[in-house]
């Protein structure tokens, strides 16, 4: 895996590694088999946003997953070759024993053993990423909009938290950055996948025209943000959508779009730690911490009831009396310099509020009797940044990875990128190519077919002769039988697929098994769009459309649900049903 | 000579891009860029030497046969070159490569540009010898080189079109593109540097004094967060191991300017007086410590102190004209209007950063009554003015003021209308360099920045014939060029005051100034 050489970016990753409850057909086992670890084209899911954070050059990682999939993720991390090959320093495994597999992510941050290990600015990052977009460039954004002038930080140093400086919140920087990406418009979309209503308002005009490859002319402050389904709520109660006429006073232009999603990376500044830590109610990150923070930018007072007057103007997490003297002496916190109302690109902002009153009263008023403002002094909320991925063919790929759909898609997405071996220099191999399609040329079987443009195979897979693999990601000791027909599927480790079997846009877990046959008495096996479990066994003369088969234990009773007659009456049943209860599930007893 | 080269080239390589345009046309990249000016400036080294090898060799044969037997000499040369390539040019090329930290140019464009540098050369040589030869035979090889070079390379050449979009006069200060990006920075860089040095390439941070306090600013976050490596001292690690890649990032992403390089040997000059036996902490204690007396001392207090004397030379019904926007002229008229005294402000702007936007907005807040206009309407404004006040970016030791372009013109409009010049400069920006004018040293920025649109480069491959996307896509356009420098000089003589925490100068007592204030570093 090529990686440039990066600087510390100063920024530390949290990656959360949740239960995948949309994946519930693979995830159903997650002290084993957690979702962070279901392969995204024979890759562990985890991988790619750990590649992504080595990528752009962020070392200090943190996996922060339920006490129940630690064991299986840690075990992960140091046997499971993809991440055994990302470099060095291996991320941490952070498991809260408080943390269950349904806590909220805005819980997460109030944990002590979460607030503990951040000790600066952080990214935050789902699991499911699967980002082509270079971080580093997202990185950049933030570092030239929103870093501290002059090195103003905020966070835990070695001798405690630094103030907020002059450079940094109080001249409204150090905001954060968020990314949305398109759902329709690219091939890789989902049909009915999750989205967000966001509005955003333009940034001024930059200084001089970016350079080519900024990601500048996308990005936009974030003033709205609530998920597609919570706007459809509100629109069906009250008939129409209310807008607050300060958002329209404050910003003249304000887009709103509805079909973008939130890909979950947030580049976030120390204080929004305590900005959760302030507001116990904040049970989301992406609904409560960037709805409310976005509104807080142009609702006023909205600001000062969450509490972040507080969070920038007192002293956060820890007590005055721990900052050494010797610091202080120093003149780290004191004596502070506005770089910005120097900088000849900026309006100076702060100086001119003690002179504002000279606005209101004639001059010839003594300024002794001007009224110092200090109630009224409006909070100055630094911005929370949108990217907004245009859909356009030649875009890098953004996409959260939670549902089945998601995850053949993608998958099968990711296939077709050019191999290694098959690209003449390692530089223009995206990242996410493999170091060759097929891995274990030798156990393909001939005469058979295998699309190699569009198709991925692990290492020990299997194919029988006569075998037809269209478009399909196998993963790792598959086996394939003769004259099996496999088009759009994705199988994780150890499936085996019989003599014969028919498969069209099938997710097939770990080890289960589509039984064969002979192909002679009219009986066949045909899967369409179906989903089966791990370890799940499909029998032959299996006819089934857009199905699940999942296992129950300890439903004994029903053994006779596993009837043909039903399964025929479950598909009729799924093509009338709406998206709810879009999928049969066949449910088989456990042997 | 540097001209008439030039003009060679020119005239050159017009032909050239016609030619480049007619074949296919990569995009452009930011290593081609670099590989490119790789290749040009081995060119221009090359072309002198070349020439007299070939005026030497005229005198035994004509030019015709001359150039016939020389042709055959590269064409051999050339394919000598093209076998040696796969041993020789990708160690080569990756080398440069690498250090500019461009490696993921695509290998395609980077093959082709190996090739295009071997047969480039002598490609160039071949033109200049043409011209060296004598204008009478010059006509009759060209077509025949020309023809013959893309049957070879297969692809355009681009390299000689690079060089005509640099602007002659100014070619030697073209150096290195502008960093827009962290990746390839050292891994020593500290995050703040890093974000500083990005800020400054995107003129977040901009002018003179900010970029100086940001830079120490940036660098005491590094230095409070470095720690000096066993077996070695703080004194002696710190600078060379540790600042220099930071500063070296710095300079990549905009050249420092000369208030920063003043701050940077004061500082590289205290840290290796600290004695080696002081420990880690109080040694970076007492850094951090100076590093703020250091920006109190020579900027903060000195700018209230120059405030303070330049606000007392603004009488009442004043007409004070400024140029651009300079903290510390800001911090004057502040200071001024504070005082009661009643005057009228003129601020004279220019693309394409607009800095007097950002001046006339604060003092129009501020309560000042302020007169906007462009830099083409100077000798207007200056009509009503009594007064101009500039800031500096630094006073040489010649007494001229080297600042903002177009600072010049404003003052010698105003010297000529006997209206006096006023500069406000802390002692930190003196310099003993001198300079007679502004082209030997400036600072050339990425010429797209002149672009009004506001996505000039995204649409390169739009084929519309709009005016303004012609001028968008100002590199396709052959014997097009644009120049954008940051800095003028203006002449002593045109300057009557200038105002520095040592108290009001003529021009003439920079180096004076300079002498006591860097005398005053050392003794502290």
């Amino acid at each position: 895996m090529p990686h440039a050489t990066m600087p510390s970016p100063g920024f530390q990753a949290l990656i959360l590694c949740g239960p995948g409850v949309s994946l519930n057909t693979f995830t159903s086992n997650p002290k084993e088999f957690p979702k962070a670890l279901l392969p995204i084209a024979n890759r562990p899911m985890v991988w790619y946003p750990l590649e992504w954070c080595y990528r752009m050059g962020i070392t200090n990682i943190k996996l922060v997953t339920p006490a129940e999939s630690a064991p299986a993720l840690e075990a992960a991390l140091s046997q499971n070759p993809h991440l055994t090959s990302l470099p060095a320093p291996r991320p941490d495994v952070l498991a809260p024993p408080e943390l269950t597999q349904t806590t909220g992510t805005g819980d997460i941050f109030r944990f002590p053993s979460v607030r503990a290990a951040i000790t600066g600015d952080f990214v935050l990052i789902p699991c499911d990423l699967v980002c082509e977009l270079d971080g580093s460039s997202l990185l950049e954004t933030w570092l030239i909009h929103e870093a501290g002038l002059g090195g103003a930080s905020g966070g835990l140093l070695d001798f405690g938290v630094t103030k907020f400086g002059m450079g940094g919140e109080k001249s409204g920087r150090r905001g954060g950055l968020a990314v949305w990406y398109p759902t329709k418009g690219s091939e890789t979309g989902v049909k009915n996948e999750e989205t967000d209503f966001i509005a955003t308002t333009p940034l001024p005009a930059p200084i001089v025209t970016p350079p080519r490859g900024s990601l500048r002319s996308d990005i936009a402050k974030l003033v709205y943000a609530i998920p597609t389904d919570t706007l459809k709520d509100i629109t069906d109660e009250h008939k129409s959508f209310h807008i607050r006429h300060r958002l329209l006073r404050k910003y003249g232009r304000v887009k709103m779009q509805t079909t973008h999603r939130d890909a979950h990376i947030y580049f976030f500044p120390y204080w929004v730690l305590d900005m959760l830590k302030a507001n116990e109610s904040f049970d989301s990150v992406s609904e409560d911490v960037l709805g409310w923070w976005a509104k807080a930018g142009w609702q006023e007072g909205l600001g000062d009831k969450l509490g972040l007057r507080e969070v920038f103007e007192g002293t956060p997490s820890t007590p005055e009396g721990d900052i050494p003297d010797a610091l202080v002496s120093s003149g780290v916190l004191e004596g502070e310099v506005d770089v910005g109302s120097m900088s000849s690109t900026w309006t100076s902002t702060a100086q001119s509020r003690p002179q504002r009153p000279s606005d209101v009263f004639a001059s010839r008023v003594p300024s002794l009797i001007t009224p110092t403002i200090t109630v009224n002094d409006p909070l100055t909320i630094p911005p929370i940044l949108a990217y907004v991925q245009q859909p356009s063919p030649s875009a890098p790929l953004i996409r959260r990875v939670d549902t089945a759909a998601a995850l053949l898609v993608t998958s099968l997405h990711l296939a077709k990128l050019p191999s290694l071996d098959s690209v003449d220099s390692r530089t223009t191999a995206s990242p996410f190519a493999h170091a060759s399609k097929i891995a274990y040329p030798d156990g393909i079987s001939r005469p058979s077919r295998v699309e190699t443009a569009d198709s991925l195979l692990a290492e020990n897979v299997t194919v029988g002769a006569k075998a037809n693999i269209k478009e399909c990601v196998i993963g790792a000791n598959c086996a394939i039988g003769i004259s099996a027909r496999l088009t759009r599927c994705l199988l994780m480790e150890g499936a085996v697929v019989g003599d014969g079997a028919q498969l069209t846009g099938c997710v097939l877990g770990r080890r289960c098994k589509v039984e064969g046959g002979e192909g002679g008495d009219g009986e066949r096996t045909k899967l369409v769009d179906c989903e089966v479990q791990e370890g799940n066994v499909v029998p032959w003369g299996t006819e089934a459309k857009n199905e699940k088969f999942m296992v129950f234990e300890g439903l004994e009773d029903d053994a006779e649900m596993e009837d043909d007659g039903y399964a025929a009456e479950a598909v009729d049943d799924s093509l009338g049903v709406e998206e709810g209860i879009e999928d049969n599930i066949r449910v088989q007893m456990h042997v | 000579m540097a001209q008439s080269q030039t003009l060679q080239n020119g005239a050159s390589s017009r032909s050239e891009t016609q030619q480049a345009d007619t074949a296919t046309q990569e995009t452009p990249t930011r290593s081609n860029g670099i590989k490119q000016q790789v290749n040009s400036k081995s060119g221009h080294r090359d072309a002198p030497s070349r020439d007299d090898s070939a005026t030497n060799t005229e005198p035994k044969l004509s030019g015709a046969e001359l150039k016939k037997k020389q042709k055959a000499e590269k064409a051999a040369r050339r394919a000598q070159a093209k076998a040696g390539e796969p041993e020789a040019g990708p160690g080569g090329g990756n080398a440069t490569l690498n250090a500019q930290g461009q490696g993921e140019g695509p290998k395609k464009s980077k093959q082709s540009q190996q090739e295009q540098r071997a047969q480039g050369k002598p490609g160039q040589d071949s033109r200049i010898q043409h011209k060296s030869s004598g204008s009478t035979a010059s006509s009759a090889p060209r077509p025949v080189a020309l023809r013959r070079r893309p049957s070879q390379s297969g692809g355009a050449s681009k390299e000689p079109k690079k060089s005509d979009k640099e602007v002659g006069l100014f070619r030697h200060l073209y150096g290195q593109p502008r960093r827009y990006s962290i990746e390839g920075a050292s891994k020593e860089v500290h995050s703040a540097v890093l974000a500083l040095g990005l800020q400054m390439s995107s003129y977040v941070v901009c002018g003179s004094n900010a970029r100086c306090v940001a830079m120490l600013l940036a660098f005491k976050s590094a230095i409070l967060a470095y720690t000096t490596p066993p077996s070695t001292s703080l004194a002696r690690h710190l600078t060379s191991h540790y600042l220099s890649p930071q500063i070296e990032y710095l300079k990549s992403c905009r050249p420092i300017s000369i208030s920063m390089g003043n701050a940077i040997r004061w500082l590289k000059d205290y840290i290796i007086k600290i004695d080696p036996s002081v420990p880690d902490s109080e040694a970076k204690t007492s850094i951090c410590s100076t590093i703020d007396t250091f920006i109190r001392e020579r900027i903060t207090v000195a700018d209230t102190a120059i405030a303070a004397t330049a606000s007392s030379k603004i009488r009442d019904g004043d007409v004070v004209l400024t140029y651009a926007k300079s903290s510390i002229v800001q911090q004057t008229l502040l200071t001024a209007h504070a005082a009661g005294t009643r005057f009228r402000v003129i601020v004279v702007d220019s693309k394409p950063l607009f800095e007097g936007k950002n001046l006339v907005r604060h003092l129009a807040h501020s309560g000042l009554n302020v007169t906007y206009s462009l830099v083409s309407a100077a000798a207007h404004a200056v009509k009503d003015a009594t007064k101009v006040f500039l800031g500096a970016h630094a006073m040489m030791s010649n007494g001229r003021l080297y600042s903002r372009v177009g600072t010049a013109i404003v003052a010698m409009l105003a010297h000529e209308r006997d209206i006096p010049v006023i500069v406000c400069c802390e002692s930190l920006k003196f310099t003993d360099r001198v300079a007679l004018d502004s082209i030997v040293t400036n600072e050339v920025a990425p010429p797209d920045e002149l672009l009004l649109s506001a996505e000039p480069a995204m649409a390169p491959g739009q084929s519309s014939q709009a005016g303004r996307a012609s001028i968008a896509r100002w590199k396709d356009v052959p014997n097009l060029q644009l120049l954008n420098v940051l800095y003028d000089v203006t002449p002593a003589e045109y300057i009557k005051m200038v105002v520095t925490e040592y108290g009001s100068l003529p021009p003439s007592s920079v180096p004076v100034v300079h002498r006591i204030s860097t005398e005053k570093d050392v003794r502290v």
